[in-house]
């Protein structure tokens, strides 16, 4: 048996060289984290996971957690525990490291398995757990232990803000269309006898039997499924607007009244299949938009996911903590390490780092001691100290951009839709001309009863299903072509407004450029050693250092342990092999250790220095990305403005811009900049699209009208936009102009046919020509050719 | 074939479909339809086992909610 034979641990499955492993009789574990899970779930009965689980390779349990004790502190209890009307707690909370189904069922059965727990309900999709347990009994923090004990990690969330009005208004057109298609698909088989008996003769006392029939299953349809319709009549006469759904609502109740009419009277013939078949049809075409529609919520909740509810506060010589909302200015607070900091105010102890990046957007951390002052929404890197607070926490800088996000987000412009506005001319003729049909045929010597039914028939068949159904199909189709090539649009009514674009704002870190510095130029002064170099820029995560290291180009070296070392954040690392010293950084470094140095380059520098002396200078450039060049042209020849906005100086920007044909770029840019920029070019009456990455870009993102993100963004900024690039390339920007384009075309067209199909069938029945069974076929025959023609399009690409 | 047995049938049906629709709208109602991957893998951890512990669970659940009324009873003011 070789040393090196490599086993798989019996709990997360990853492979390991024997001799690593621990021994456990006849099972191996990589960790005491593993093993520990693997006893506990034998103890508990509950080791069919693995059974279940098939060899899934699973995260180890990591023992280093917060203590869970904060989980029982009446703020969070406060803020994410809700009591049910039984008396019983229940709260949301994300579980980190599911990877299998197998997973699901561990946790919900070990939860449910514990004291005083009464549910809990795992969704498979995005591992979000509801649990619902009684409080006499079992803590919340004990509930998180046992999620950690098998190795998972459970964080809250709010889940009033999440699980929004979206979803609710989504379940309720799910109860809406059952009942809407359940009737109509019955109403259609009673209509076909309707129709053989209207051919070949049928006895009046059964045709009334059927139309009893259709009147029942028609009544549901019209009052319960159609109410969206009559709430959107309501709203639109309140707002002196004809939209569509008043022309629904009209269409269909006076023909439900005249089909009651006729099955009362018993003459003529009723239209209740079309009643419902209205409904049903344009009820579905409104599903399919709010279905796409996204929440604003989402976003603002990412924001707020990591403002815990209280701060500590030193009063009186002890740290107290304080709800958020009770600091006031002047109140001392203490910052640790990895916390984000929540009140604006100047450092009175201490010292340390601070991530400024949503701020800022530079990923460098900046260095503060007593008298500077600290801004909210800053996370604190090294840094322990304490901060006077100059400002409460509502008129934090945190909670201004968290406004100010929230603003942008709710004011963003909606362009108004094709369909929206032509449906409103549209619904206005038609109600016009049937009213109108029904004068002149009453001029003309008919009776009431004909000339009513004819002027119902001119509104039957010019019911907007195949109009209602244009917009959502051809959208869907869009959607579906753009997520096959990793391009996620959020909403259906972006590819339209996408479309109508004309100008195109590029972030350059990340989105032109790889944001990964690689070395293009090595200066050797005197020989060195790799091992060390190598060694050295792994001590530290900045992307310079990585670009370095990189280039060393070599993939297995004997790492050097260094004595000593120490980050000089935004400088570089210094280290130590006994006494002689090792420097890696800029060149504010070297003349941190008095070194005299003089080098002229415009790309970012690296410099190594072993002890006093220089050995090599390393010149980094941030990489153009391979496909930017042809994509930039490709978008100016579809005439799309490309604008390059970036908080980088202007050597740089100059020469990104100049190499990549971009006539138009501002440089140095802080967010709010970005952001008012977009402003500006709205008010120009400009449609702009925004590209972008980082937390930088957010507020440009959320204001402008199609925000794009690449899929290698920051959380916020994925949330927070339109449009999402998931394989972060410049050509499926380029893919999704035209993807917009086509949808847009296919969107004009269906809307096209459907009206050229008005335009023959409403004269017709205008002139009486139309009977009941022509005017439902025409119906569905018309969605159809709507439907049909936006497959077409989508086979179309399929095979380009 | 007379109108009254026409009726009658139209009738039976819809109500058997009726009944249909109201348990697929109670279904939807209580969520079971929420999540579909939990609705596809049921039937694959779907053992006496499982079937076991559901049970239990649902005992527990009663026994919980059964102590609490209790408690509220005391609890009332009276």
């Amino acid at each position: 048996m070789s040393e090196n034979e490599k086993v798989a641990c019996d709990h997360c499955h990853l492979e390991f060289s024997k001799d690593v492993m621990i021994k456990d009789g006849e099972h191996y574990f990589c960790c005491n984290g593993c093993q520990g899970v693997y006893h506990l779930l034998s103890d508990e009965g509950l080791d069919s996971f693995y059974d279940k689980a098939k060899g899934v390779k699973l995260t180890p349990p990591t023992q280093q957690y917060e203590d869970s004790k904060n989980f029982d502190s009446p703020a969070f209890y406060d803020k994410f525990v809700k009591i049910d009307e039984n008396g019983f707690a229940r709260v949301a909370l994300v579980i980190e490291g599911i990877h299998c189904s197998a997973c699901v069922w561990l946790n919900e059965k070990a939860l449910q398995k514990m004291d005083g727990i009464i549910e809990a309900n795992i969704n498979y999709t995005n591992n979000k757990a509801t649990i619902v347990w009684d409080d006499d009994i079992v803590k919340l923090s004990q509930i998180v232990d046992m999620i950690r004990a098998i190795g998972y990690n459970a964080f809250p969330y709010d889940p009033s803000i999440q699980e929004s009005r979206a979803n609710k208004e989504r379940k309720d057109y799910y109860f809406r269309m059952a009942v809407a298609i359940f009737a109509t698909m019955n109403v259609m088989w009673i209509a076909v006898a309707q129709y053989a008996g209207y051919f070949t003769g049928i006895k009046q006392d059964m045709k009334t039997i059927l139309n009893i029939a259709e009147w029942v299953l028609a009544t549901p349809v019209l009052f319960y499924s159609g109410w969206v319709f009559f709430r959107g009549a309501y709203y639109g006469m309140k707002t002196k607007t004809v939209n569509m759904d008043i022309l629904v609502a009209t269409g269909a109740t006076l023909t439900y009244i005249y089909s009651i009419y006729i099955t009362l009277t018993q003459s003529g013939e009723a239209y209740f299949d079309s009643v419902s078949m209205i409904i049903t049809f344009v009820l579905i075409g409104k599903f399919l938009e709010v279905l796409s529609k996204k929440s604003v919520a989402d976003a603002l909740d990412i924001m707020g996911k990591d403002i815990p509810s209280e701060v500590q506060v030193l009063r009186d010589g002890s740290i107290v903590p304080v709800k958020l909302a009770d600091v006031e200015v002047g109140d001392i607070i203490v910052i640790t390490s990895g916390q984000k900091v929540l009140f604006d105010g100047e450092i009175v102890k201490g010292e340390g780092c601070f991530d400024e990046s949503s701020l800022t957007g530079e990923s460098e951390p900046i260095c503060k001691s007593v008298g500077d002052s600290v801004i909210s929404g800053t996370v604190s890197i090294d840094a322990d100290v304490q901060v006077r607070a100059s400002k409460d926490f509502e008129h934090s800088t945190l909670s201004h951009l968290t406004n100010l996000l929230e603003e942008s987000l709710n004011k963003k412009p909606h362009i108004q839709q094709l369909a929206n506005k032509l449906s409103e001319y549209f619904s206005i003729t038609i109600l016009a001309l049937s009213a109108l049909t029904f004068i002149v045929w009453l001029l003309m010597g008919h009776d009431f009863e004909r000339s009513f039914m004819v002027a119902i028939s001119v509104i039957v068949i010019a019911c907007p299903c195949a109009l209602a159904l244009a917009t959502p199909v051809a959208t869907l189709v869009g959607l579906g072509i753009a997520a096959r090539r990793g391009i996620l649009f959020k909403e259906a009514a972006q590819l339209e407004t996408m479309a109508k674009a004309d100008t195109l704002l590029l972030d350059k870190t990340g989105t032109l450029t790889l944001g990964k510095p690689e070395v293009v130029k090595e200066q050797r002064f005197e020989e060195y050693d790799k091992n060390i170099l190598a060694s050295l820029t792994k001590l530290s995560n900045h992307p310079v250092s990585k670009g370095v290291f990189n280039s060393l180009d070599i993939e297995e070296f004997d790492e050097v342990c260094f004595d000593s070392f120490k980050q000089h954040p935004s400088m570089g690392i210094e280290a130590y092999v006994g006494k002689t010293r090792y420097l890696g950084g800029n060149a504010k470094l070297l003349k941190y250790f008095g070194i005299d140095f003089e080098y002229e380059s415009e790309r970012t520098l690296f410099f190594f220095a072993v002890d006093e002396k220089v050995v090599a200078v390393f010149e980094l450039e941030d990489p153009i990305k391979e496909d930017a060049k042809q994509s930039i042209e490709t978008l100016k020849k579809r005439g799309i403005t490309p604008i390059m906005l970036t908080g980088d100086h202007k050597k740089i920007a100059e020469k990104v811009a100049s190499e990549l044909g971009i006539e138009r770029f501002y440089y140095e840019l802080a967010p709010e900049h970005k952001a008012a920029f977009v402003e500006d070019m709205h008010k120009q009456n400009h449609i702009v699209v925004m590209v972008g990455d980082g937390i930088n870009d957010i507020l440009a993102l959320s204001q402008a009208d199609i925000g794009i993100v690449m899929g290698s963004g920051s959380d916020i900024a994925i949330e927070i936009g339109d449009v999402v690039l998931l394989d972060d390339t410049l050509s499926s920007l380029v893919e999704s102009f035209k993807i917009a384009a086509t949808s847009y075309r296919l969107i004009k067209e269906n809307l096209a046919l459907s009206l050229v199909y008005n335009a023959i069938t409403i004269p017709l029945a205008m002139a009486g020509y139309v009977i009941p069974l022509v005017a439902a076929i025409s119906m569905s025959f018309s969605s159809l050719l709507v439907v049909g023609n936006s497959v077409r399009i989508k086979f179309s690409w399929r095979r380009g | 074939m007379s109108s009254e047995i026409v009726a009658m049938m139209l009738g039976v049906s819809l109500f058997l479909g009726g009944i249909a629709l109201f348990a697929f709208l109670w279904g939807l109602k209580s969520g079971q339809f929420d999540d579909e991957e939990k609705f596809l893998n049921a039937a694959k951890f779907d053992n006496e086992e499982d079937l076991q512990r559901a049970a239990e669970a649902q005992k527990k659940k009663e026994e919980l909610l059964a102590k609490k009324r209790a408690q509220k009873e005391q609890y009332r003011p009276e």
